[in-house]
C-alpha cells in the first residue's frame, strides 16, 4: 500500500527532528549545524588561535603601512569575520557568503535599507488608516529583509531558513565577541605590561 | 459533497434496478446483517432487537419474491425467538435464515438479503455465544472456512441441520463454499467501518471478480454491491441521526462511511430503537434495522467501490493506514484473531470503536495520526473536499500533520500549518539565544529584537576589531606567545589554575611574562564567560605550554626563534588542548582536524 511508503518519509522526518533535538543535548556527537557548538570552549580556542594567526598576518601585511586605526581596524574586522567563517567550516550560508566576498555584502546591505526608508517617506499623508495598514502589512516583510541584510548571504532566503541562519550567526557572533574581547584584553594588558617593562628595563 | 451526492445517486439506482421492488427489504436485510456482523455488542443486543430486524424485514418485504421469502422470514423470526432460550437455538435460527436466504437467493435481491440475514444470524449467534469470533465476519464468512471459533463450528454444525429442517437449497452450498467471497465480504464489512477508502477498491475488484464467477458468486457479488450501496445509504442516514446529524445520505459515501464506522462502534452501545432521521423511509427502516447491525460497515465498503476511482483511491489510502493504525491498538472487544478477515474486522472494529470512543474529531485525529504520511495535494483535496461537509470532523491527511479540531483541513492550510510550526520552532531557538526576548510575543517584535541584537553584536565586533587594531602594533612575539598560551589554555579558568602556570613558568626567561600573565589570566577569566569547566585542562595546558617554552635569554635575541618556537608550541598546545578536550567529550573531532591544517598553513606563512 502507499501508506507504508508515505509514512516512511514522515517517520524519517520526525526522526530527524527528534534526532536533531537529541543531538543538541548530546555533547559527544554534536550536530555541525547546531548553533550551540559556538558555545564550546574548543570552538573558542580554535577561533582564537586562528584569529591570532590572521592578526599576525594582517600585521605582517601592513607592518610599515599606515598606522591609522581605520584601515587596520577594517582589516582586522574582515580578518576576524573571515576567521569566523572558516571556523564555521562552511556549513552555513553566512559563512560561505563571507568567504566568497564580504565587500559585496557590505554594499548590498546599505541599499535595501535606503530603499525601505524611501518607501516609507514616499507614502502620502492621505489615507492614514489605509497607509497604516499598508505599512503594517509589509512590516514583517520589511523586518525580514532587514534581518536578511544583516546576516551575510541571506538576503533572499525563505523565512524559516533565514531564522535558522540567523540563529547560527548570532551564536557565532557571540563567540566572536567573546574571543575578541579576551584577545583584546590580553593584548592590551600584555602590551601595557610590556611597554612598562620595556620602559623599566633599559634603566636596569 | 457533490461527489458524494453523485455517488449516492449512482449507487442507489443500480441496486434498485435489479432489486427494484425490494428496495426496502434489501436495505433492512443488509442493515440487519451488516450491523450484526460487525459488532459483537450489537449482537449481544436483546433478541428483541433481532426480532425487530426480522420484523422489519418482513414488513419491508413487499416483493414478489417475498412470498417464499416471507415464509422464510417468518420462520426465521420465529426461530430466533425460539432460539433465544438457548444459545444453540440462536445459531440454528441464524443458520436457518442463512440457508433460506441463500436458497431463495436466486435473484440478486434475495441473495444479498439472505446473505445479510445470514450474516446477521451469524452475528446473532456470535452474540449469543458470547464468542466474538464470527461477529466481525460477514455472514458469508461463517459458513466458509473461516476458523473463527467454535461458534463457527457450531454454525457449520447447525447448517446441515438447518438444511435438513428447511428445503435444502443448492445456493446454500455456494454460500459455504465461497470462502473467497466470504472473506471479501468480511473484509468489506470490516473495512467499511474503519477503512472506507480501502474498501472501494477492493470491493470494486471483487465485484469484477464476482461478475466472472458462477451464478452464486455473482449473486454474492450483487449482494455485496447491493448491500453496500444500501447499507451505505442507511449508514449515512443512521449516522446522520446518531452522530453528526450532518451525515446525510447526500453527504456522500465518505461521510457515510465515517459515520457508519462511528455508528457501528456506537451501535453496540445503542439500542435498536434509535433511528436517525433518514431521507427516505427505506433508509429510516434500514437505519433502524441496522443500528445494532452496523451494516454500514459492509455497505460503505461496497458502495465506496462503486464510487469513482479517485474516491476509492483516497479512501483506500485512508483505509490502509487506518487499518494499520488500528492494528497495534487493541480493541476492547478484540475477538477475531484467527483469520485475516477477523483481523481486518478487528481493525475495522478498532477503528470504529476508537471512533466511537472519541468524538468525531478524535476519530479523525486518531486516523490522521497513524495515517500520517505525505500525500499529494490532490488526494488531500479530495479527502478534504469530502470532509468539508462535516466541519466538526477533523480531516485525515497523509501529511504528517495532525489536523486539529476546528481547524481548516485544506491541504494548503495544513502545509501552512507545517510551515508555521517550523517558523515558530526556530523563533523559539532564537528566543533562547537573544536575551530579553522571553517577554516579547509576536513575530514582528521578536524580529525587531533579533535585528537589534545582531546589529549590536556586529557593532561590538567592529569596535573590538578597532581596538585590536590599535593594540596590534604593540604585539610582539613574546606577547603573541603569551597570548597564545593564555588563549589556548583557558577561557573561563578559575584563578587558582593560574598559579601552577606561574610556578612552572617562573623558571623560564619569560617569567616576567608569566607574572604578567597572571593578571592577564585573571582578567581573562573575568572577562571571558564560558560555560565550560576547563580547570584541569587549563592547568595541564598551562603546564605543558610553560614547559615547552624554550629557555630563551631575552626578547630580542630569541625573537626569530621565539616566533618559530611559538608556532611549534602553538601546534603542540593546540594538539594537547585538543587531546584534553577530547577526554572531556566536549570537543568536536572534526573541528580539530579542520583547525590543525589551517593552523599549519598559517604557521607556515
Amino acid at each position: 500500500m502507499a501508506s507504508p511508503l508515505i509514512s516512511n518519509p514522515e517517520a524519517s522526518s520526525d526522526r530527524s527532528l527528534e534526532s536533531k533535538k537529541k543531538k543538541r543535548k548530546k555533547t559527544a556527537n554534536q550536530n555541525p549545524e547546531d548553533p550551540t557548538r559556538w558555545k564550546t570552549r574548543a570552538e573558542q580556542q580554535t577561533y582564537s588561535s586562528k584569529l591570532l594567526e590572521a592578526l599576525r598576518q594582517v600585521r605582517r601585511n601592513q607592518p610599515p603601512a599606515s598606522p591609522e586605526a581605520p584601515p587596520r581596524g577594517r582589516a582586522v574586522r574582515e580578518a576576524a569575520d573571515r576567521v569566523l567563517a572558516v571556523a564555521a567550516k562552511g556549513r552555513t550560508r553566512w559563512s560561505r557568503a563571507i568567504l566568497t566576498g564580504r565587500l559585496k555584502l557590505k554594499l548590498r546591505k546599505k541599499k535595501p535599507r535606503v530603499a525601505v526608508a524611501g518607501n516609507c517617506r514616499s507614502k502620502k499623508p492621505g489615507a492614514s488608516i489605509i497607509r497604516l495598514k499598508e505599512k503594517r502589512l509589509p512590516a514583517l516583510q520589511r523586518r525580514v529583509r532587514v534581518l536578511g541584510g544583516l546576516v551575510p548571504g541571506c538576503r533572499k532566503l525563505s523565512f524559516p531558513e533565514l531564522l535558522e541562519e540567523a540563529t547560527d550567526y548570532i551564536a557565532a557572533l557571540e563567540m566572536q565577541v567573546r574571543a575578541m574581547t579576551a584577545l583584546t584584553e590580553l593584548l592590551s594588558v600584555v602590551g601595557n605590561d610590556a611597554a612598562t617593562s620595556s620602559n623599566r628595563s633599559p634603566p636596569n | 459533497m457533490e461527489k458524494e451526492k453523485l455517488f449516492m445517486n449512482s449507487g442507489s439506482p443500480p441496486p434498485l434496478s435489479y432489486a427494484a421492488s425490494s428496495s426496502s427489504p434489501p436495505p433492512t436485510w443488509h442493515s440487519a446483517s451488516s450491523g450484526m456482523d460487525v459488532q459483537v455488542g450489537e449482537l449481544n443486543c436483546s433478541s428483541e432487537q433481532m426480532r425487530n430486524c426480522y420484523v422489519n424485514l418482513n414488513w419491508e418485504n413487499s416483493m414478489d419474491q417475498s412470498g417464499a421469502f416471507e415464509s422464510s422470514l417468518s420462520s426465521m423470526v420465529s426461530s430466533p425467538v425460539a432460539s433465544n432460550a438457548t444459545i444453540h437455538g440462536g445459531p440454528l435460527a441464524l443458520r436457518e435464515l442463512i440457508g433460506r436466504l441463500g436458497n431463495m437467493g436466486n435473484s440478486g435481491d434475495i441473495s444479498p438479503q439472505s446473505q445479510t440475514l445470514g450474516g446477521s444470524a451469524v452475528s446473532y449467534i456470535g452474540g449469543n455465544n458470547s464468542t466474538n469470533t464470527s461477529c466481525y465476519s460477514t455472514p458469508l464468512n461463517s459458513p466458509p472456512k473461516l476458523n473463527l471459533s467454535m461458534m463457527d463450528q457450531q454454525l457449520r454444525g447447525n447448517l446441515p441441520i438447518l438444511g435438513n429442517s428447511m428445503p435444502t437449497h443448492p445456493s446454500l452450498v455456494p454460500f459455504s463454499t465461497d470462502p473467497g467471497f466470504a472473506e471479501r465480504a468480511a473484509r468489506f464489512s470490516c473495512f467499511g467501518n474503519g477503512n472506507f477508502r480501502g474498501l472501494p477498491c477492493q470491493f470494486g475488484f471483487n465485484e469484477n471478480e464476482f461478475s466472472y464467477r458462477p451464478a452464486p458468486r455473482l449473486e454474492n457479488g450483487k449482494l455485496s454491491r447491493v448491500s453496500s450501496s444500501q447499507c451505505l445509504k442507511a449508514a449515512g442516514s443512521q449516522l446522520g441521526g446518531q452522530e453528526n446529524k450532518e451525515a446525510q445520505l447526500q453527504d456522500g459515501s465518505e461521510t457515510e462511511m465515517r459515520s457508519a464506522a462511528a455508528a457501528s462502534a456506537l451501535a453496540s452501545e445503542r439500542k435498536f430503537s434509535k433511528l436517525p432521521g433518514s431521507s427516505t423511509p427505506e433508509s429510516a427502516e434500514f437505519a433502524s434495522a441496522r443500528e445494532e447491525s452496523s451494516a454500514s460497515e459492509q455497505i460503505p465498503g461496497g458502495e465506496a467501490g462503486l464510487k469513482g476511482s479517485n474516491d476509492a483511491n483516497t479512501r483506500k489510502r485512508k483505509a490502509a493506514p487506518r487499518g494499520k493504525a488500528k492494528d497495534p491498538s487493541s480493541s476492547p472487544s478484540g475477538k477475531d484473531e484467527k483469520t485475516a478477515l477477523e483481523k481486518e474486522d478487528q481493525n475495522a472494529k478498532k477503528c470504529k470503536s476508537s471512533d466511537s470512543t472519541g468524538n468525531e474529531n478524535n476519530e479523525s485525529k486518531a486516523k490522521a495520526e497513524p495515517c500520517g504520511s505525505n500525500n499529494t495535494a490532490g488526494d488531500a483535496d479530495q479527502k478534504q473536499s469530502k470532509e468539508t461537509p462535516k466541519p466538526p470532523e477533523p480531516p485525515k491527511d497523509y501529511i504528517h500533520v495532525r489536523a486539529r479540531r476546528g481547524q481548516a483541513t485544506d491541504s494548503h492550510s495544513l502545509a501552512e500549518r507545517v510551515r508555521r510550526e517550523k517558523i515558530s520552532e526556530r523563533m523559539k531557538f532564537l528566543q533562547d539565544l537573544v536575551p530579553g526576548c522571553n517577554k516579547v510575543t509576536g513575530k514582528a517584535v521578536m524580529l525587531d529584537e533579533i535585528i537589534n541584537y545582531v546589529q549590536s553584536l556586529q557593532r561590538q565586533v567592529e569596535f573590538l576589531s578597532m581596538k585590536l587594531a590599535t593594540v596590534n602594533p604593540r604585539l610582539d612575539f613574546n606577547m603573541e606567545s603569551l597570548l597564545s598560551k593564555d588563549i589556548l589554555q583557558s577561557r573561563g579558568s578559575l584563578p587558582h589554575t593560574v598559579y601552577p602556570l606561574d610556578s612552572s613558568a617562573s623558571t623560564f626567561p619569560y617569567a616576567q611574562h608569566t607574572q604578567q600573565g597572571l593578571p592577564l589570566q585573571s582578567s581573562i577569566s573575568n572577562v571571558t564567560e564560558t560555560h565550560c569547566s576547563v580547570n584541569p585542562l587549563d592547568a595541564a595546558l598551562r603546564q605543558n605550554v610553560g614547559m615547552q617554552f624554550p629557555p630563551a635569554d631575552g626578547f630580542g635575541e630569541s625573537a626569530p626563534r621565539v616566533g618559530t618556537f611559538w608556532e611549534d608550541d602553538l601546534q603542540s598546545v593546540v594538539q594537547m588542548g585538543f587531546g584534553q578536550n577530547q577526554s572531556q567529550a566536549v570537543f568536536h573531532p572534526q573541528s580539530f582536524h579542520g583547525s590543525l591544517p589551517t593552523a599549519h598553513m598559517k604557521i607556515e606563512l
